[in-house]
């Protein structure tokens, strides 16, 4: 892909990506994180929409479909039903503290800086080169997934990851097949449903849904 | 005629010392302060030739030292420690004159000032392995006795001198071992054979030598985690030493890691000097967060050492880094300005350190929390310190900015060298400038503005007066050097420039322009301090003529003086003056991790009710934590092998024979 | 880039018209401050169902404080004099060497970007300083709680400004802003817009607006700058007022410069100043307006909640020159 206004479309949607995965991190509203997400998603459909429209890619261009509507609307819109459904877990309630994961998020984007920038070197294209802000999303959402305590925002967590994986697949390859995003798809949505069945079961039976709380039921 | 110069310096200093070993309770003062300041400018002219010309000088005498003989060599990059300890030692000599005439001077604490000073001139000179361990040994033990010499008998000082003494013997031991593996390599202890020799070394042997002399000089020059020593012997050496241990000693800590890195080693890998980065970064941050958080007026000023050793050790990793890859001319830069960083320190901490002593002896006290409102009664020391406070946090038109403003420049064209790590450290270098630029200027805020504005917070404080001229010199020599140097850095470029290229074998810094402001010509970056300082005055006097101008009433023209607003209550005192913990309170808790307070609250009840408090007591000490975390576990586990070797020796001859005699068989049974 | 600051130097007007246009951008700052404040006050005025003061109450404002007579507190020293003007005089060189009106002002080869920044560091030092010369509980407790903020928000600030200055390869102001003219792509880079963010923050924190501070609270617990110059009275409380709203003007003329550099007058000649006075108006304007809602719709954060804020400004910081290095 040569520079001009294609390839500048896709530099702000990777950055915008990367840049909400650390919103995530520094807003404690889950509703906050929601748009986040919905951001995010939009984001990744217009990045794959750019690519499909430059390569006349026909496949790749349904996928940006299905990553609009998947990852733009309707996993963010489940999330905000479960969260409007328990007004009392709006906070995500971090273990560790929002500066010093904001430090952590710092230093995880200069470390994928320096690792995929190594990896990246083999192909030196102007769209692999972008491939960081992609590892660097995943490793912001792990770091999510591993620090808040509320069922919802570890949700955010994984799906930071995957919006992460889809990105960095989209730089590296141009484009995942599409039987293999729609799969990637699926599974989430299965994950987020399931999770959704699963707090609200929860919530049924001990009135809130932190999952710190569950090692009582292990005791 | 530099070399005459040099050793006539030298040797006044010795003289110094002797004769405040020698002379009379009365006269030891003056003639050991009034040589040691002409050795210094003896040793000032010697390096200042050098440093000029670009031409080194060498001596070598066999009469001196049996065996080995004494080697000096005196090349740019040496000179400009030289010429720093010299400034320094100036004006600590001319301070101690004043100094030490309050009490009875001692013999060792006269004697010991010029002692020290004349081995931290030798050690940048030292040109073979036998010269340079020796210097080196001797300041540290010159610098051990000076620390001890005023108040051997305090618990605290003799604590600082038993963790100085143990931090600098295992440095100087990591230091001996890797000179001698290089020693026997190049078989020859000359600095300049070694480094004829340093192409047919391998890899893994020079990494080994460089971590082991890393291990040494870093210890030497207060970087984390080895700087535990610096904040404890600081504090407690009398002022002058501190002035020189600040200012010129941890200097050689940094001489050090360049003259084996970049001049006996070549330059070596890119990774070691990654590492010297990375403890940069570590001891700027550390330092100055603690600095900020510090109310001893001189441990505050000790871990601000350690945080702008740590900026300095980030310019020559960051040189390091990118002469390793290649881009020599911008290394030489960066060089360039960590040295013009390293001189702003030591002129500044001289004169921050000679202020802080100056407090001591007015107020009988160095505690943050019970100074206050010395402006009025000490004015000339309120303003040498407030103009070296000013200048280490970076204000336009003093010294920090210069060279603060030339690292940034460095470190920001070091982006185009392509290499991802370097690119991450150097971009870690910023965050680390950044971070400690705020802190620094808090730390320095709370030290002007606690000690010396306000009301004073003890009798000590209310009752100080100015100390003597010789000691107003003394500090105001360093900051008049603050101000020169602020306001025309372009005048020292030329003389640092050849200092950064002999650092780097051969790099000579690139893009600049003679000038009186720093110019970076091919970079498309220049500062012009001089008219910014212009600017201010302009702009200053305008804006108080233009309030002068304002029409209003004669009886209103002059300022009146009412008190200050309590929320309506009448009495103002003292006590309810912000204090230097409360100040700090803030950044503490944001960086509460790092800190790690400990906070001891009691509160006690009225014998009437429960609800209403009797006293309330509030303790807080903000203890090192890699000393809590590091050392401490290795001490315990020290002494925990102390004891269980204790039970051997039981008091019986033959056991202690026994001991001997399996030795001496282990010994055959190796050899043979 | 290479080239742009030759171009600067190539037949660059006589220092007298480049003396002449600083001076006019430290008047227009001057002036613009007060009405920029007065502006945020009339909108947030408007937001809430009030009428609001006029635009030129700041102004006014000033004119009465200067009239006053001049009171200091029994125990200050010649800082708290000092302070006031050395917090306007540092604004002022600041205005005077950024590139507010014109690619070339005064010493266009010496306006750093560095430079300002640390000369806004020396106001805010003087201001500090004054605040605990009094030697009252509130002018220590509001300079320790600004520099505290100051302290932590350096680090985004620092950051925020290599994103930009590793883009357009130099860290000269006048070079920056020629580079973004040059080369218009710039202006939508992620790295750009992500900076952008940073120093906002950072510009809301540096100027005491909600969430970091409340500018209109009277009460003295809450309030960190309005509790630094409390002993302030007069001339001396005028000099403060205009140094802090000269310094708001300032931040929001660099950043609308920086950002959206159209506008910015590269010959220098009498009309198009006039031109480019109004475009830099209307743009500070319309970021002073869009603070001035923001305010309007979120609540001050607990002083112990600010360091979020502006960890979060530092690391989009990190993130823009991460996206930056990757997108060269």
């Amino acid at each position: 892909m040569r520079p001009g206004g294609a390839l500048d479309v896709v530099q702000l949607a990777a950055g915008v990506v990367l840049a909400g995965a650390v919103l995530a991190l520094w807003r404690k509203d889950l509703r906050a994180l929601i748009s986040v997400l919905s951001l995010q998603g939009a984001a990744l459909a217009t990045l794959a929409g750019v690519l499909a429209a430059h390569d006349g890619d026909v496949g790749l261009g349904v996928v940006a479909g299905v990553v609009l509507v998947a990852k733009g609307l309707v996993i963010p819109g489940l999330l905000a039903r479960v969260v409007r459904a328990d007004p009392g877990s709006r906070e995500t309630a971090p273990l560790v503290n929002v500066p010093a994961s904001l430090v952590t998020a710092a230093v995880l984007v200069v470390l994928s800086y320096l690792v995929a920038g190594r990896l990246t070197a083999l192909f030196p294209d102007p769209l692999t080169r972008l491939a960081p802000l992609g590892l660097a999303t995943v490793l912001v959402g792990f770091f999510v997934l591993v620090t808040r305590r509320k069922a919802v925002s570890q949700i955010v967590g994984l799906l930071l990851i995957d919006n992460g994986l889809a990105l960095t697949a989209f730089l590296l390859t141009a484009g995942v097949p599409l039987l293999v995003e729609l799969g990637a798809s699926l599974d989430v949505l299965l994950v987020v449903v399931v999770l959704q069945v699963l707090a609200t079961t929860m919530r049924a039976r001990f009135g809130h849904v932190d999952l710190d709380q569950l090692r009582e039921l292990h005791d | 005629m530099s070399a005459t110069a040099y050793l006539i310096g030298l040797g006044a200093a010795g003289a110094a010392a002797l004769l405040g070993a020698l002379l009379p309770a009365r006269r030891r003062l003056f003639g050991a302060g009034v040589l040691s300041a002409a050795g210094c400018l003896a040793a000032l002219v010697g390096a200042g030739q050098v440093l000029v010309s670009g031409h080194p000088f060498s001596v070598h005498t066999a009469e001196v030292l049996p065996l080995t003989g004494v080697d000096l060599t005196l090349d740019p990059l040496g000179a400009l420690f030289v010429a720093v300890t010299a400034i320094v030692g100036l004006a600590a000599s001319c301070y101690a004159v004043g100094y030490g005439a309050h009490g009875a001077p001692s013999r060792t604490a006269t004697a010991m000032l010029p002692a020290f000073l004349a081995t931290v001139l030798l050690v940048p000179a030292a040109a073979s392995v036998a010269t340079f361990m020796i210097a080196w040994e001797l300041m540290a033990l010159t610098s051990l006795l000076a620390l001890l010499a005023e108040h051997r008998r305090r618990p605290e000082t003799r604590d600082a001198a038993q963790w100085y003494a143990a931090m600098t013997h295992v440095g100087a031991a990591a230091i001996l071992l890797g000179l001698v593996l290089l020693a026997t390599h190049a078989d020859s202890q000359s600095f300049a054979i070694i480094a004829e020799h340093r192409r047919q070394l391998s890899v893994p042997l020079a990494s080994v030598v460089f971590v082991l002399t890393l291990v040494g000089f870093a210890s030497k020059a207060g970087a984390v985690p080895l700087h535990v020593w610096l904040p404890r012997a600081h504090p407690e050496a009398p002022s002058p030493v501190s002035a020189l241990m600040s200012g010129t000693m941890v200097n050689l800590g940094v001489y050090g890691i360049l003259r084996v890195g970049e001049d006996l080693l070549g330059g070596g890998v890119l990774w070691w000097w990654l590492l010297v980065a990375a403890l940069g970064v570590a001891s700027a941050f550390f330092g100055a967060l603690h600095a900020a958080a510090s109310t001893d007026l001189k441990r505050l000023l000790a871990y601000s050492t350690v945080d702008n050793v740590g900026l300095v050790l980030i310019g020559v990793g960051a040189a390091g880094a990118l002469a390793a890859g290649g881009e020599r001319g911008l290394a030489g830069l960066v060089l360039l300005a960590a040295l013009f960083h390293l001189v702003n320190h030591a002129l500044f901490k001289g004169s921050l350190f000679l202020g802080a002593g100056a407090v001591q002896h007015a107020a009988g006290t160095r505690d943050l929390d019970a100074l206050g409102g010395l402006a009025r009664q000490m004015p000339a020391t309120a303003v040498c310190f407030g103009i070296g406070a000013l200048a280490i946090s970076a204000l336009p038109g003093l010294n920090g900015f210069a060279s603060e403003w030339l690292l940034l420049q460095g470190l920001l064209h070091g982006f185009a060298s392509h290499s991802a790590v370097t690119e991450a450290a150097l971009l870690a270098g910023v965050a680390a400038l950044a971070i400690t630029g705020g802190l620094t200027a808090t730390a320095f805020v709370k030290a002007l503005g606690v000690g010396f504005l306000g009301q004073p917070r003890s009798e000590g404080a209310r009752t100080a007066h100015e100390v003597r001229p010789s000691m107003l010199a003394g500090m105001a020599l360093l900051a008049a050097g603050c101000v020169v140097l602020g306001v025309v850095p372009g005048v020292v470029l030329a003389v640092l420039g050849r200092a950064a290229s002999a650092g780097l074998a051969g790099g000579a810094p690139k893009a600049l322009r003679p000038g009186l402001g720093l110019d970076l010509t091919s970079l498309h970056g220049a500062i012009e301090p001089a008219l910014v300082v212009v600017g201010l005055l302009v702009a200053l006097v305008v804006a108080w003529g233009a309030l002068r101008l304002v029409p209003r009433p004669a009886e209103l023209r002059r300022a009146r003086r009412a008190e200050a607003w309590g929320c309506g209550r009448e009495l103002q005192t003292a006590r309810m003056e912000i204090t230097a913990t409360s100040f700090a309170e803030p950044l503490q808790r944001v960086f509460a991790d790092v800190l790690r307070p400990d906070h001891d609250l009691e509160v006690s009840h009225a014998a009437e009710s429960r609800y209403f408090p009797g006293a309330i007591s509030f303790h807080q000490r903000v203890d090192d934590a890699v000393e809590r975390l590091v050392y401490q576990p290795v001490i315990a586990a020290v002494g925990w092998w102390g004891r269980l070797a204790r039970r051997v020796p039981n008091g019986s001859v033959h056991r202690y024979l026994a001991f001997g005699f399996a030795a001496l068989v282990l010994v055959l049974v190796v050899l043979a | 880039m290479t080239g742009a600051l030759a171009t600067l130097g190539a037949a660059s007007p006589s220092l007298w018209a480049r003396i002449g246009t600083s001076v006019l951008q430290v008047v227009a700052v001057v002036v613009g401050g007060p009405l920029l404040l007065g502006l945020m006050a009339k909108i947030r005025a408007r937001a809430e169902g009030r009428m609001g003061p006029p635009i030129t109450q700041g102004l006014s404002d000033l004119r009465k404080l200067v009239r006053k007579e001049a009171i200091r507190a029994e125990h200050t020293s010649a800082v708290a004099a000092l302070a006031p003007l050395v917090l306007v005089a540092s604004a002022a060189v600041a205005a005077a060497v950024t590139p507010l009106l014109t690619t070339r002002p005064v010493v266009a080869g010496g306006a750093d970007v560095f430079v300002v920044v640390y000369l806004l560091l020396m106001g805010s030092v003087a201001l500090a300083l004054g605040g605990l010369d009094a030697g009252t509980a509130f002018g220590g407790m509001g300079a320790s709680r600004a520099m505290t903020i100051g302290a932590i928000s350096e680090p985004a600030l620092l950051v925020g400004i290599l994103a930009l200055a590793v883009q357009a390869r130099t860290s000269n102001l006048p070079g920056i802003v020629a580079a973004s003219l040059a080369h218009p792509g710039w202006l939508a880079s992620p790295q750009r817009l992500l900076a952008l963010v940073a120093l906002v923050v950072v510009v809301i924190a540096e100027t005491g607006r909600i969430p970091v501070d409340n500018p209109s609270t009277h009460l003295e617990l809450t309030m960190i700058h309005e509790a630094m110059v409390l002993e302030q009275a007069g001339p001396d409380l005028a000099l403060v007022t205009l140094g802090e709203s000269m310094r708001l003007a300032l931040l929001l003329g660099l950043l609308a410069n920086l950002f959206f550099p159209w506008g910015v007058d590269a010959s220098g000649s009498g009309l198009v100043l006039l031109a480019a006075l109004a475009v830099l108006a209307a743009k500070t304007a319309a970021l002073a307006g869009m603070i001035a809602l923001v305010e309007v719709s979120t609540a001050k954060l607990r002083l112990f909640r600010v360091p979020e804020l502006l960890a979060g400004g530092f690391v989009l910081a990190v993130v823009a020159v991460t996206t930056g290095l990757v997108t060269r």
